[in-house]
């Protein structure tokens, strides 16, 4: 009897915290997990982009259709031969500590990230200016002769090595957002903690308890407008399940939703699809043999049926058999090779090889419950209309990135996110001389269209090269098979409005408000 | 006695310094590094990176300069989590860890020698079989399945608690019982085992038969006679809860050690990996020390042999 006291004394107090716990105008989000930094020159990773994109801003930010629209430079000229962009700040800008926004910020921060002593993993981001490569890499030791100055508080020149035409979109990402170098020096690696971080977007850092929470504020000084929202609460819950249980319980608002969890949430109202600029594809060792053949490479890819996957996967991808996601400018559907099993059985015996004599082909992803889906599907493709024999080998995540590196397997998955709105950040991918590109093939007409194209301004003549520079890498040599794009699912409460996702899986808060 | 800890002492500090050794080789022997990403980096900023962390060196140089800072009590930079020292990653996550692992511990401990005792005392009876049933369940069911059982029930099914998330006392309730199902079940069939052996010996008939009153043999005969197999479990136990559970902190969303464990490896943050484990090596220590040091106390015999030698 006693017991049963006890319980109901404590389902009651729970029911009465958790009535006080919705606060008015505060939004609690997942994070999922803690964000590595919030050093914006030196963040690289999904989680921390989060936060930051809420505290600061760039000299550009991305419109609905994903073209670099003014935000702390209010406009920007470009030089005839493409070579020198000059941006204008937009005038009376605060910092949330009422410090003005000057251009020496942005120079100072810049210098700061490709300061080899920095050692910060983005530094490559601004490798297209001239002098910033030497200069990161030792090579240069005077900052003044990198292409970057400021001439007056608002005013910031820039001197690229060769044009770039998408050098607009690269500045809308974090790490080329500016700095307060003098907090920088005062606080060093500190000066990201609460009491220490002065920003300059619609949100300020209140708290960060590693591991569990940061909480953000309104910042008062945005130059937009303060946000309807007075604060966020950004949670780190790991588990997938937990999040949304958690969201079930009216305990956070907005929440990815796990893969085995979208089929009960479709078709409900809290549900938000959207389709990301993240392709996923299946990439060959061209160096060894059997995949040294464009035919046989062109046979396998022929033999699967990308229609198979979204049914398969159920988190919103979408079949896409050219490697530039759709939503991206130059983005092709036409391309690509299409399920033929008649044609790449024609294929393969034309190149002499014989499926049955053939050793089984290993197929190496790492450990994942989707990967290793993918994976089962392609092996019964290949078998099933080619014949031959596929073992599967899953990887430890890092074992699998030091295979890629050191000998990559005869077939391997990977993905690519983009991380600025341009076709570039994908063609580049599979140029020779990519870091990126693990299928050892190279092609010296792919290069030149994706060189000539990233310094081409006409969006036309920019398209067709970008067909020309797909149709080498996804029909003729076929070094990659993209299978599909992929997508990001959230669960929204009702008491969220404004909230719009982004193709990029970015999230902007400063619109949102709640009941 | 003091002599003995004290030895007992200098022998744990050994085993740390092979523990951070063996780690230290093993970390070094598995493939990838900290720094490699899906995102290739160029090599002039794998440079940038290794001269920073110091990678660069020789690992002879690197073993040389890690045991001299852990002699200071410098755990050095984490790889992952830019401008942190694990010294303070490690003692911002703890306190959310000793939290929760002294109250499952206690959970597990009081309710599992009361299982255990009532069920050796009334052998063969309904309740006995009860209880056996129940920790024979305890005992099997991993920890995720434990936790997801007591968030479907008690999160979804009925509302009562929150289901993840660490606010307060009611945030504690569900991931305390996950923790503590699996030692409690352990617990009480231990204890249950002993005391049902106790109960057979002669200075049990013998209390009995000079008439000393029943509640008064189960206390002073059977229970302390039962608990010193008990205890053994207990020392490894407190340091295993204490310094948290991957699982349990993961489902429940608290703020934990437990989580580095794996995340640790994952990321390939050596200094992180060589924190946690030295962390959880020293709690073991400690915690058989302290078995060692209730035993001889419990055990008149164990003492004076040691002593003897």
């Amino acid at each position: 009897m006693r017991l049963r006291h006890a319980v109901a004394a404590l389902a009651l107090a729970a029911l009465g915290c958790r009535g006080e716990r919705a606060e008015p105008r505060t939004l609690r989000i997942n994070l999922a997990t803690e964000p590595p930094t919030l050093d914006w020159n030196l963040a690289t990773d999904g989680v921390s982009i989060i936060a930051i994109q809420q505290l600061m801003r760039g000299l550009t930010k991305l419109g609905e259709d994903l073209r670099p629209e003014p935000d702390l430079a209010a406009s920007w000229d470009v030089s005839a031969d493409g070579r020198r962009y000059t941006f204008h700040l937009r005038p009376g800008v605060l910092w949330s500590d009422g410090a003005p926004l000057v251009a020496q910020q942005f120079v100072d921060s810049w210098q700061r990230l490709l300061a080899p002593a920095t050692a910060a993993e983005y530094a490559y981001f601004l490798f297209g200016i001239r002098g910033a490569r030497d200069y990161n890499g030792g090579k240069l030791a005077d900052f003044a002769q990198v292409g970057v100055r400021a001439p007056d508080a608002a005013t910031l020149e820039v001197e690229l090595a060769a044009p770039l035409v998408y050098f607009p979109a690269l500045v809308n990402f974090m790490v080329t957002f500016p700095i307060r170098r003098e907090l920088v020096e005062r606080f060093g690696e500190r000066w990201t903690d609460p009491g220490n971080l002065v920003s300059l977007g619609p949100f300020t850092l209140e708290e960060w308890r590693h591991e569990y929470r940061l909480v953000l504020r309104a910042n008062p000084r945005y130059w937009a407008g303060r946000p309807p929202l007075d604060r966020i609460d950004a949670y780190m819950v790991q588990e997938g399940s937990t999040s949304l249980v958690l969201f079930e319980q009216g305990l956070l608002d907005l929440v990815r939703i796990p893969p085995l969890e979208i089929r009960r949430y479709e078709g409900r109202p809290e549900y938000v699809r959207k389709p990301l600029l993240r392709g996923y594809y299946y990439g060959f060792n061209t160096r060894r043999p059997p995949f040294d053949d464009a035919r046989v490479r062109r046979a396998f890819a022929l033999a699967i049926d990308r229609s198979q996957f979204p049914p398969l996967l159920r988190g919103g991808e979408q079949a896409w058999s050219s490697w530039i996601p759709p939503g991206m400018p130059a983005a092709n559907r036409e391309l690509g090779l299409r399920f033929d099993p008649g044609k790449a059985r024609a294929l393969l015996a034309e190149a002499g090889v014989d499926p049955a004599q053939l050793a089984p082909v290993r197929i190496v992803f790492n450990s994942d419950q989707a990967h290793k889906l993918v994976a089962e599907q392609v092996q019964a493709f290949w078998r099933d209309n080619l014949g031959v024999r596929v073992e599967l080998a899953p990887r430890e995540w890092k074992v699998f990135l030091k295979e890629l590196a050191n000998d990559p397997p005869p077939v391997f998955r990977l993905g690519w996110g983009a991380d600025f709105p341009d076709p570039d950040n994908f063609m580049n991918l599979f140029t020779s001389y990519s870091e990126n590109n693990h299928t050892g093939w190279a092609n010296p007409r792919y290069d030149a269209l994706v060189e000539e194209a990233a310094r081409e301004p006409d969006l036309a003549r920019r398209q067709a090269l970008y067909d020309r520079a797909q149709r080498i890498l996804c029909e003729e040599d076929v070094p990659i098979v993209p299978l599909f794009v992929t997508g990001a699912n959230f669960a929204v409460a009702p008491r969220v409005q404004g909230f719009v996702p982004s193709a990029m899986d970015l999230f902007f808060f400063e619109k949102v408000s709640t009941e | 006695m003091i002599r003995y800890a004290l030895r007992r002492l200098l022998a744990g500090i050994a085993v740390l310094w092979v523990v951070a050794t063996v780690t230290f080789a093993l970390l070094r022997v598995v493939p990838g590094g900290p720094f490699d990403k899906e995102r290739v980096l160029p090599p002039e900023i794998m440079r940038n990176l290794e001269r920073r962390y110091a990678l660069d060196a020789s690992l002879g140089e690197q073993y040389v300069d890690y045991l001299r800072r852990l002699a200071h009590g410098d755990l050095g930079p984490s790889y992952k989590y830019v401008g942190r020292d694990v010294a303070d990653i490690l003692a911002e996550a703890l306190p959310a860890s000793l939290e929760l692992g002294a109250l499952a511990f206690a959970l597990a401990a009081a309710g599992g020698i009361a299982l255990g005792l009532a069920a050796g005392t009334r052998r063969d009876t309904a309740v006995d079989r009860a209880i056996g049933l129940a920790s024979l369940v305890g005992v099997s069911a991993p920890r995720f399945v434990t936790g997801a059982a007591l968030i479907l029930a008690f999160g979804l099914a009925l509302d009562w608690l929150p289901a993840g998330l660490w606010e307060g006392p009611l945030y504690a309730v569900l991931p305390a019982l996950t923790l503590a199902a699996l030692p409690l079940a352990y617990a009480a069939q231990l204890t249950r085992a002993q005391v049902v052996a106790v109960m057979g010996q002669d200075y049990v008939r013998t209390a009995r038969a000079l008439g000393v009153p029943e509640p008064r043999v189960r206390r002073r005969h059977v229970l302390r006679n039962a608990l010193l197999a008990v205890l053994t479990y207990f020392g490894p136990l407190l340091a295993t809860l204490l310094t948290g559970s991957f699982v349990v902190e993961s489902i429940f969303a608290i703020p934990g050690i437990g989580r580095f464990f794996v995340t640790a490896v994952t990321n390939r943050d050596y200094p992180l990996v060589l924190g946690v484990t030295l962390v959880y090596a020293a709690m073991v220590v400690v915690a058989n020390l302290a078995v060692d040091l209730a035993y001889a106390w419990v055990d008149p015999r164990i003492r004076v042999g040691a002593e003897k030698s």
